[in-house]
């Protein structure tokens, strides 16, 4: 059993991608466990990256996920939101884990809010930096370009070009290269099917464990 | 009133929106289903998207931006000359007045989506206030690099430039008067000047250590008697909060 990633404690944040029972909040989590991480996962369904850092509430539910134990999830509920300090405080990560995206790109609409992204990725990047704390931030997956999402190929690529030069000193992961666009199913036109969710996860944690390796992270 | 009261009190929200009052509708383009209807669980992104405003005020004198609803004070400190960036709703009418010295000159703005707007505010022949909208939409957005934006104000200047290091390496040239010229360096710690390629020696500005990732702003302007000047600043951005 390969425990690459022993030593790591990962605190992992995302939106509805993280917050559903049957996503990355146990195929992400489980996996970054099996490597020999210490995790703990928070999904807020539709939180973009400042709702991590100013009091709000998320209209959709949330999810979290400790080390071992059965993941709690609290589905189309209001629910207030959890704050990115205090969880640092709580679990004292060496890594943080940021999958946000596709609650900020826009899909469907124009033009790209370039500026209202960057304003939030730097937000949320420089709290976790003041703390002297590794991270790497997981770009979009692929989706459907039709309602209700709108996800088309050219946005998502976008976005994906774009986190990639403002997440830094986070490493990004570039989650479009797991995959050809429609390769792996949605249910909706964004979520995956749980099958999907797992190859996300599988791919994701061999990005952390590569990184690790090459001491790009702690 | 009330509003306004609220807005101070809390500095991080977007005050100028709120105190020049939103007005009008949003022209945006939207496909259908865009926002958290159409059986989407969540928006994706603003729904209205998002536009920047803030005042930089270059006077002597306090100056103040006012509307019926409330009233929001420009200092004349160097550090706090020029405002944050608060977010607005672009396609909003924003409309006040700015007054100096006792005399009052109207705004009235429509911001589009991504662009960041800089009211400069100098002295006018009057002795009231002149105001200069600067607009521009940035596209180079980089945790790598460091943007400078050279801002000229004075209309004596008719190519300004930003000089860097003894030998005066030009980073940014051009500027014509009531423009601004803007590129993506290097974080460094570098000395800068501007120059306007006259008799007159450079003016040296200072900005220190720059940080990856963060965008600084350089305004030229010539403030009678005393003469050609440069502020330096660390841009600011205000929270969105919808």
């Amino acid at each position: 059993m390969s425990l690459a990633l022993a030593g790591l404690v990962i605190l992992a944040i995302g939106d509805s991608h993280m917050a559903g029972r049957n996503y990355l909040l146990t195929n992400l989590h489980d996996q970054l466990e099996a490597q020999g991480a210490q995790v703990n996962s928070y999904g807020m369904c539709g939180a973009s990256a400042g709702d991590w850092l100013y009091p709000t509430t998320v209209s959709c539910g949330r999810g979290e996920h400790h080390d071992n134990q059965m993941p709690v999830t609290d589905r189309n509920k209001i629910e207030k939101t959890w704050n990115i300090n205090q969880l640092i405080q709580q679990n004292h990560p060496n890594l943080v884990v940021i999958e946000l995206a596709d609650t900020m790109a826009s899909y469907g609409t124009n033009p790209f809010p370039r500026a209202w992204i960057y304003d939030q990725v730097r937000a949320l990047v420089g709290r976790i930096q003041a703390d002297h704390i590794s991270c790497v931030w997981v770009g979009p997956i692929w989706g459907n370009p039709g309602p209700p999402y709108y996800k088309t190929v050219s946005r998502v690529t976008e976005m994906a070009q774009f986190l990639s030069q403002n997440v830094a000193p986070c490493r990004f992961i570039d989650s479009t290269t797991f995959a050809k666009p429609g390769e792996w199913p949605t249910t909706d036109g964004q979520h995956l099917t749980p099958s999907g969710y797992h190859l996300w996860g599988q791919d994701i944690t061999n990005a952390i464990v590569r990184l690790k390796s090459e001491n790009a992270i702690n | 009133m009330s509003r306004w009261k609220n807005r101070i009190a809390m500095p991080s929200l977007p005050r100028l929106a709120a105190m020049l009052g939103l007005c009008a509708g949003l022209g945006l383009a939207a496909a259908p289903g865009a926002g958290a209807a159409g059986g989407r669980l969540y928006p994706s992104g603003p729904p209205h998207g998002v536009a920047y405003l803030r005042f930089a005020n270059l006077t002597m004198h306090q100056a103040k931006v006012a509307s019926a609803a409330a009233e929001l004070t420009l200092p004349t400190d160097d550090p706090h000359r020029a405002g944050q960036y608060d977010p607005v709703t672009p396609g909003s009418e924003l409309a006040g007045s700015v007054v100096l010295d006792g005399k009052s000159k109207p705004i009235d703005l429509k911001l589009t989506p991504n662009e960041f707007m800089t009211i400069v505010i100098t002295a006018g022949t009057d002795g009231g206030p002149a105001i200069t909208p600067l607009h521009e939409t940035p596209t180079d957005f980089n945790a790598q690099k460091s943007s400078i934006v050279l801002y000229n104000l004075d209309q004596g200047c008719k190519a300004a430039k930003l000089v860097a290091g003894p030998q005066n390496v030009a980073v940014i040239s051009g500027v014509a008067p009531d423009a601004l010229g803007r590129r993506l360096v290097n974080p460094v710690n570098v000395s800068l000047a501007v120059a306007c390629g006259d008799a007159a020696p450079a003016v040296p500005v200072k900005l220190g250590q720059m940080a990856a990732g963060e965008r600084y702003s350089v305004f030229l302007f010539n403030r009678s008697g005393a003469g050609r000047q440069a502020l330096a600043v660390r841009d600011e951005m205000a929270p969105f909060r919808p």
